[in-house]
C-alpha cells in the first residue's frame, strides 16, 4: 500500500469520511432517482409518487399532461404504465440505496469506503 | 440518427492525452455502448505508440499542430506543480469535426463508470451541460467554483457536454468560435482574472449570450445525472471493481489528505499526472 494511503488511512477522521461517503451515496441516489420518458426527465421523489399516483386513482390513465423538470408540459401516453415503471425504479433505487448506507455504517473506516 | 462520443486529445511533452483517450473510450464503450472517435493533433503518436488500441477508435480525426503559447499549472496533489503547455482551442470546432449527429463531447480525463448519459438520447432537448457539480472533496469548498469570476456570471462545465445538430447548436458553436477568437475582448467584459482561456468560461459566456444576457433560463437543461469531480491538488489512488479511492487534500493543512471512494460513479478526475500513473496501472 501507498506510504501516503497508509498515513491517511492512519489518521482519517471518522466522521468526516462516513459523512463524505454518506453524501456521495445520497447523489448518486438522486441521480439514479429519475424516470425519462416522453423525450422527457422527471425527478421521483415523496411529493412526485403521491402525485402521480393521486391522478391515477382519479381514473387518469391514458394522455395524461403533467410538468417535467424543466417546467414543460408533458403528455404521457400509457400514464398507468408510467406510473408503474415510476415506483419500480424508486423501490430499486431506494433498496439499494440502504443496504449500501447500511454497509457504511460500521465503525471500521475500511468498511466505511468498501475497501 | 448516428449517436456518438468524442474526445479531444492534444498532448504536450508530459502528458500523454492520447493514452486518456484510450482509457476513457474502453470505459465509454462498456457503460454507454456508444463508438468513440478521437479529435487529435497526435494522430502519429496513437500510431506509433499503441498501434494495437487504434481499433479502439470509429473514427480518428487528425487536426494540424499549433504552435501553444498559452500554459497551465499542472498540480499532482500538494506537491510542487509544473507549469506545460495546454492546447485547449479546439472545442468549438466540436460541430464540424463530429461524425455524428448527436454527440456527446467528454474531456479524457472524465472517466465513465455507469450508464447515465445515455439518458441524453432519451430526451428532446438539443444541449444539454453541467452547471452545478460536485466536489468529492468534503472539505475542499474554499476551491470550489461557481461562477466565472467572483462578480460575474455562473460556470457551465464545458467537461461533458451532449448536443444535437441543427440550426440553433451551429449558431451556438459558431458564437463559441467567435468568443474564444477575441478572448482578450470577452474576457474583459466579463471580468475574468486569468488570462488563460477556457472552454468553461467560453461556453458559460456563449450561453449567457444565446439566453439575452440572462441567467437561470430552462436552456440548455443539465445533462442526466451529476458532474462528480476531484481536483488536480487531490490524488486519486486505485481503481479497482469500478470503485476509485481518492485522497482528498486538505486545504487548512498542506499535505494532509482524508479519503473518498466512489464505486460506479462517473469522476472527472483533473490531477492528470495521478490519472496517468492510474492508467499505467491499469495496463495501457
Amino acid at each position: 500500500m501507498n506510504e501516503k494511503l497508509k498515513n491517511a488511512l492512519e489518521f482519517s477522521n471518522y466522521m468526516v469520511t462516513y459523512n463524505n461517503q454518506k453524501r456521495i451515496l445520497k447523489q448518486k441516489f438522486l441521480d439514479q432517482n429519475v424516470h425519462y420518458a416522453s423525450g422527457s426527465s422527471f425527478k421521483i421523489n415523496k411529493e412526485f409518487i403521491n402525485f402521480i399516483n393521486l391522478l391515477l386513482q382519479q381514473g387518469q390513465t391514458k394522455d395524461v399532461v403533467i410538468i417535467d423538470d424543466n417546467d414543460n408540459p408533458v403528455q404521457i401516453e400509457d400514464f398507468k404504465s408510467f406510473v408503474e415503471t415510476t415506483m419500480d425504479i424508486y423501490s430499486k433505487n431506494v433498496n439499494e440505496y440502504y443496504t449500501q448506507l447500511k454497509t457504511i455504517k460500521k465503525r471500521d473506516i475500511k468498511d466505511v469506503l468498501g475497501r | 440518427m448516428t449517436k456518438g462520443v468524442i474526445l479531444f486529445a492534444n498532448n504536450n511533452d508530459e502528458i500523454d492525452y492520447v493514452r486518456q483517450a484510450i482509457f476513457c473510450a474502453k470505459q465509454v464503450q462498456k457503460y454507454l455502448k456508444l463508438p468513440v472517435s478521437l479529435v487529435t493533433d497526435s494522430a502519429e503518436h496513437l500510431t506509433n505508440k499503441y498501434p494495437k488500441l487504434v481499433d479502439t477508435f470509429d473514427q480518428v480525426i487528425s487536426t494540424e499542430k499549433i504552435q501553444v503559447f498559452q500554459r497551465k499549472t499542472f498540480r499532482d496533489g500538494m506537491g510542487k506543480a509544473k507549469k506545460l503547455p495546454w492546447n485547449n482551442f479546439n472545442r468549438s470546432d466540436a460541430y464540424n469535426l463530429t461524425p455524428y449527429d448527436e454527440t456527446i463531447v467528454m474531456d479524457t480525463d472524465y472517466i465513465v463508470c455507469n450508464d447515465n448519459l445515455s439518458n441524453c438520447f432519451k430526451l428532446n432537448d438539443d444541449f444539454m451541460i453541467w452547471k452545478d457539480a460536485f466536489y468529492l472533496n468534503p472539505i475542499g469548498e474554499p476551491w470550489e467554483i461557481r461562477n466565472v469570476s467572483d462578480v460575474s456570471i455562473e460556470m457551465y462545465w464545458a467537461t461533458v457536454f451532449y448536443f444535437k445538430k441543427n440550426k440553433k447548436t451551429k449558431t451556438f458553436f459558431e458564437l463559441l468560435k467567435y468568443i474564444k477568437d477575441n478572448w482578450a475582448y470577452y474576457r474583459w467584459i466579463y471580468q475574468i482574472a486569468p488570462v488563460n482561456f477556457r472552454n468553461d468560461f467560453a461556453f458559460s459566456i456563449a450561453i449567457h449570450i444565446m439566453n439575452g444576457f440572462e441567467e437561470n433560463t430552462n436552456w440548455p437543461i443539465k445533462l442526466p445525472g451529476t458532474l462528480y469531480y476531484t481536483y488536480d491538488r487531490d490524488l486519486v489512488e486505485d481503481f479497482v471493481d469500478n470503485r476509485f479511492t481518492f485522497l482528498c487534500a486538505n486545504p487548512n493543512e498542506k499535505g494532509t489528505y482524508s479519503i473518498a471512494t466512489t464505486k460506479d460513479i462517473n469522476v472527472h478526475i483533473m490531477n492528470k499526472i495521478a490519472l496517468e500513473r492510474l492508467i499505467e496501472s491499469q495496463g495501457i
